[in-house]
């Protein structure tokens, strides 16, 4: 993706006074899981100081509502930010996910996985941007959004933007929406394996980027894997 | 229909949207058999064998077939595979994030509990994975590469070859399997082949070249043109099409 670099009105954005706080040098890493029953309490602003790091993970089982709305302000050098997210849906299932990523300062890494299964008459919406100030030289920001509809009726919307006020950075964006591959499918069952674990094959596949980034002993590979094979 | 006929295709037509791709194919396969299929490129060798093994893109408008007396046309593609059908693609896939060794498992798993028996152990499993590697050549550390990715053209056929020897098919299609392949790799073909051989099971060898039969001597040859078999005899049929091509047909 070419840089977009627009020297004009960068307004920075005022930090909220209820955010999470990762001070100077801290590490933080949080996963939160939306199970249908329960959601928990996610942060709407995350604030990053200097040589912190950050690890949050979002992960949606089948039967969730939600309107996720992400603010994170890195605001010290050599910090780091990754997000990731699994999403996956059926019924009438909806969520929104909505995330600001502010570079203030130089020498920051940011990095976004979001991929979704949506399945049913579901909904899922990503509004994602990657903002870089003019302070945030150096800055290397990665976001990708990647969607498979797996009916009809599933609809999902998903809409990367980049505000770039500074020169020196690297950053990429990346949404994609498309289905299961048929060919995949046909290979898998032509060597006997049944239609429906072809599919959770390809769907574990799918998640299994983010799947990576999770905690070794979660369990929630597990329990996403039990929720795929249900869809 | 005589008990010694593993699979009988009569009359079969088979399309992909409007375009008629098979137009009436005729052919008798006998247990022990193997037959050479060759014709000229776009003829219908590939349909046949995607038609054969069940694949949703193409429209079967007529005729029938036949596999051990069951109707193969009625079955789902992991069905025919169960009952002992296997294709070496021309074009193999890649399933990415899916390795060999999970996709073998899964694979033989399914197949013994469609016959109603116990999954493998994960020992018994890995011994066997690790014996067929190794007798088609491939390296033990294929074993945890995701199926085909990455892979060179011979490395993808190798694989396919590979799979034919875990899955001990009672009928085998390779589909232009000895394309791109160097001497040995060939050689590691025509093996796994003859050691399929049996009086119980048979194969269909696709091929555009003579190599390859010289090695596994086919009982039957036939020659596919314009979606129809149009001469079918035995070995003279390849000395006389590598001398004179198709055109006279
Ligand atoms: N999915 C498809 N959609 C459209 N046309 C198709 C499709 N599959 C096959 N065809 C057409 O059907 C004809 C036969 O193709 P097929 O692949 O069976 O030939 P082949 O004999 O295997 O050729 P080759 O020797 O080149 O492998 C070709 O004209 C091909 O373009
Ligand atoms: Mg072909």
């Amino acid at each position: 993706m070419g840089k977009v670099v627009d020297h004009g009105n960068y307004v920075p954005a005022a930090i909220p006074s209820q955010a999470l706080q990762a001070g100077r040098g801290e590490v933080l890493d949080k996963v939160y899981v939306l199970d249908g029953n329960s959601c928990p309490q996610i942060p709407a602003a995350v604030v990053v100081d200097a040589d912190a790091s950050v690890r949050l993970t979002f992960i949606a089982l089948p039967g969730s509502r939600a309107d996720i709305s992400l603010d994170v302000f890195i605001r010290g050098p050599h910090s780091d930010v990754s997000l990731s997210g699994v999403f996956v849906e059926s019924g009438d299932d909806s969520i929104s996910l909505n995330v600001n990523m502010r570079h203030l300062s130089p020498d920051c890494t940011s990095d976004q996985l979001f991929n979704t299964l949506a399945s049913g008459s579901s909904r899922f919406d990503f509004h994602g941007k990657i903002i870089v100030a003019p302070e945030g030289q150096k800055t290397e920001s990665f976001q990708t959004n990647r969607n498979i509809l797996l009916s009809d009726e599933a609809q999902v919307l998903t809409k990367p933007q980049l505000e770039i006020y500074a020169d020196d950075v690297k950053c990429s964006h990346g949404a994609t929406i498309g289905r299961l591959n048929e060919e995949e499918q046909f290979y898998m069952r032509s060597r006997g394996i049944p239609e429906n674990e072809a599919r959770g094959l390809q769907m574990l596949s799918f998640i299994s980027p983010v799947l990576d980034r999770l905690p070794s002993g979660s369990d929630i590979p597990g329990r996403l894997e039990q929720a795929i094979r249900s869809l | 229909m005589g008990k010694d006929i593993l699979l009988k295709v009569s009359g079969l037509h088979a399309s992909v949207g409007e375009k008629e791709i098979l137009r009436g194919i005729d052919l008798e396969i006998r247990k022990g058999e193997v037959h050479a299929v060759m014709g000229p490129n776009g003829s219908g060798k590939s349909t046949l064998s995607s038609v054969l093994t069940g694949k949703p893109d193409y429209t079967v408008t007529g005729g029938s077939v036949y596999f051990n007396g069951e109707d193969l046309l009625a079955m789902k593609p992991e069905e025919r595979s169960w009952a002992g059908l296997f294709m070496s693609f021309q074009y193999p896939v890649e399933i990415p994030g899916v390795t060999i060794t999970n996709f073998m498992k899964s694979a033989l798993d399914a197949r013994r509990k469609a016959h109603g028996q116990e999954p493998l152990s994960g020992a018994e499993y890995l011994r066997l994975l690790r014996e067929k590697m190794a007798s088609v050549g491939m390296k033990p550390e294929f074993a945890k590469r995701e199926v085909n990715v990455g892979f060179s053209g011979g490395e993808k056929k190798r694989n396919e070859i590979f799979q034919m020897a875990m899955l001990d098919p009672v009928l085998s299609i390779l589909d232009e399997t000895d394309s791109g392949l160097d001497v040995d790799a060939l050689k590691i073909v025509a093996s796994g082949v003859n050691a399929l051989r049996s009086p119980e099971k048979s194969s269909i060898i696709i091929t555009h070249y003579q190599k390859l039969l010289d090695y596994v001597k086919p009982d039957v040859v036939h020659v596919l043109k314009e979606g129809k078999i149009v001469l079918t005899g035995g070995l003279e049929i390849i000395e006389m099409i590598e001398k004179e091509g198709f055109d006279r047909f």
